[in-house]
């Protein structure tokens, strides 16, 4: 642990920055993860700021432990009359000096929220003010590969009614202040809490500047895709798909055969433990990842499916169209070069949906679905959250004989059943079926670039003294709250209440039945 | 885009010959602003500003964001102690007699994309 401060001078334009420099160099020695180190020095370096723009001076305490970074900056006033009109963006009470100096945006305290992990703004008019935030340093430290998150959090859409708190899979998600914000360390990157979320909220990060084709451009699409029009044929959806302006438009479907196939001879080879997992849904890869690590050694080294198309297309201008967070995560972690970008399946429905409407209604004529395609007889495809988990529990305990690979998907009805597609999976699913053989083109499977590696998400601490010491605490704070998992805190339960308080992420008296003392007391 | 072939190519002035810097990076986005709140919450690391402010506390932010380089425009420069200080934190500083917005087409043009593209 370490104790840092530093003190800051009312209108010291020239000496601000000072602090948050020197906080860099320390946490950068302590090896915490550049992202949060980043996020550590913009919001400092705002609050920072803040003294000097608006007060009377101030001071700037740090305390670095292994796991966080909290920090506390209290002034000597004015004080913030309204808070929560402080907090809003464009909300600004600078000087013209300091607007001048390109301060004074009414950003300083958005920023901090944005850049750190828990923020508490407490003012008193003629007295002065208190920034408090937090950075979590260790899991993202702890995590060699942290990556990117896909999903995107449209706040003010939230109506608070908490419903993706149960629907996340590894208790990730939590709404406080009809904020909801997502543990980055604990998601794995699915759809389960986009589905629960009617009102929008929860969704995926879409292309900031829209559907941009370029001369040369190709357009990556999921089967589901070219299924969902309703009664247009798969053909007719490709047409008009490259009359948007691409050049070409590529179905992510061959490789979904071929990675079926990479798996099937993997699992004939006995290399691999069985059954073999399949790693076509990337969301069930990170899943195993962090909840089932023992599994790592069942997951097939083959790159997914549209891994392995993104490495056929090389540095061919691509537009994906992804149908769910992980496969834009898994899509962006490799080389992110600038002619690479995804879109959600939403930019492009609306864009094809009018051409498709402009065509004379002779309905195509949709031929008898033929029946699947027999795969081999000890393949099992599994799709749907709950499903997957009581699968993978089966392989982890030993229990499911007789299985040689398994397929697993996230979503059910696998990628037809992604919430972000316009079609009903049985429907979309059907018709794809009905269509077969449309859409041809050649593919391979491919090894896997990156190695799986268990992620440690769900490690209470690194070193496992503390671990235990917490787990403790964790045991005894698990007891103090009533068991109920109603939710009203802002996590999916009272364990994940516990384990917040535990690693700092919350305090017991979020806690509805929790007395004010008791919750004093944590 | 490695740093010399953009001033090169943009005819700036390099203010800051002495940074030792990583001047074979590859410069592959950018970022225009004036508002300094802004830049840190938005300009991508490893990346080139374009900006009109010239003071102290550009660099302070720079070095934030981590951006490899400022490029200021409208011929604006900032003084000597800037420059002192923008060598101490390894940022390296140009300026441009264009302005930010042929500045900022200039850089598309040799594929500088923004934060998003």
């Amino acid at each position: 642990m370490e104790h840092l401060a530093y003190d800051i001078q009312s209108g010291d334009f020239g000496g601000a920055g000072a602090a948050s420099r020197d906080l860099k160099q320390h946490l950068k020695r302590i090896g915490a993860e550049s992202d949060a180190v980043r996020r550590a020095m913009i919001a400092a370096y705002e609050a920072e700021m803040n003294v000097v723009i608006h007060t009377e001076g101030g001071r700037l305490e740090a305390t670095v432990s292994d796991g966080q970074l909290d920090v506390d900056v209290v002034d000597r006033g004015p004080g913030i009359p309204d808070v929560p009109q402080a907090m809003r963006e464009g909300f600004s009470t600078a000087s013209s000096e300091a607007r001048a100096l390109g301060f004074g945006a009414g950003m300083g305290l958005p920023n901090i929220e944005r850049n750190s992990d828990r923020l508490r703004v407490t003012s008193a008019v003629g007295d002065g003010t208190r920034v408090s935030f937090s950075i979590w340093l260790r899991p993202e430290a702890a995590d060699q590969g942290a990556r990117p998150s896909s999903l995107g959090i449209a706040a003010e859409l939230c109506r608070d009614c908490r419903h993706c708190l149960a629907a996340c899979p590894t208790a990730a998600v939590r709404v406080r202040a009809a904020q909801p914000s997502v543990l980055h360390h604990l998601c794995v990157d699915c759809t389960c809490c986009i589905t629960a979320c009617d009102p929008g909220a929860l969704t995926l990060l879409d292309a900031p500047d829209g559907l941009a084709p370029g001369a040369d451009g190709v357009l990556a699409v999921p089967p589901a895709l070219l299924a969902g029009f309703g009664d247009h044929a798969v053909d007719t959806v490709l047409q008009e798909l490259r009359g948007l302006g691409f050049a070409e438009v590529v179905s992510v479907h061959p490789y979904e055969d071929e990675l079926r196939h990479g798996v099937f001879d993997l699992a004939a080879t006995s290399a691999l433990p069985t059954p073999v997992i399949s790693p076509v849904c990337p969301a069930v890869v990170s899943l195993v990842e962090l909840k089932f690590p023992s599994l790592v050694p069942h997951l097939a080294p083959l790159a997914s499916p549209w891994e392995a198309l993104q490495r056929d297309l090389g540095e061919r201008d691509v537009t994906y169209v992804v149908s769910c967070p992980s496969q834009r995560t898994a899509l962006l972690a490799q080389q992110p070069t600038a002619q690479r970008r995804t879109v959600t399946p939403r930019l492009v429905r609306e864009a094809v949906l009018p051409r498709l409407a402009a065509r004379r209604r002779a309905p195509d004529e949709t031929p008898a679905p033929q029946s699947q395609a027999a795969g081999a007889d000890d393949l099992l495809v599994v799709t749907g959250v709950s499903h997957v988990l009581a699968v993978l529990e089966q392989v982890e305990d030993g229990r499911l004989t007789g299985v040689s690979s398994v397929e697993p998907f996230i979503c059910d009805g696998g990628c037809f059943g992604s919430p972000l597609l316009g079609e009903d999976a049985s429907v979309a699913a059907w018709r794809w079926a009905a269509a077969a053989g449309a859409a041809p083109g050649e593919a391979r499977s491919y090894e896997r670039a990156r190695p799986y590696r268990p992620r440690p998400g769900i490690r209470l601490d690194p070193d496992m003294a503390v671990a235990i010491r917490k787990l403790a605490e964790l045991d005894a704070e698990t007891k103090a709250l009533p068991g109920k998992d109603c939710g009203v805190c802002g996590a999916p339960t009272c364990a994940t209440l516990a384990e917040d308080i535990v690693m700092g992420r919350a305090v017991r008296a979020l806690c509805p039945y929790v007395t004010p003392e008791e919750g004093n007391a944590s | 885009m490695k740093l010399d072939d953009i001033a090169r190519e943009l005819g700036l002035t390099e203010l800051t010959p002495k940074v030792t810097g990583d001047r074979e990076a590859e410069i592959e986005r950018g970022y225009a602003s004036d508002l300094l709140s802004d830049v840190l919450a938005h300009a991508p690391a490893g990346g080139v500003l374009v900006t009109l402010q010239v003071h102290l506390n550009v660099i302070a932010v720079a070095s934030h964001a981590e951006l490899a380089a400022v490029i200021f425009a409208g011929g604006r420069r900032p003084e000597h102690d800037v420059c002192v200080k923008a060598i101490a934190e390894g940022v390296s500083l140009y300026v441009s007699p264009a302005d930010t917005f042929d500045v900022v087409g200039r850089l598309s043009a040799l594929g500088v994309k923004g934060n998003h593209a």
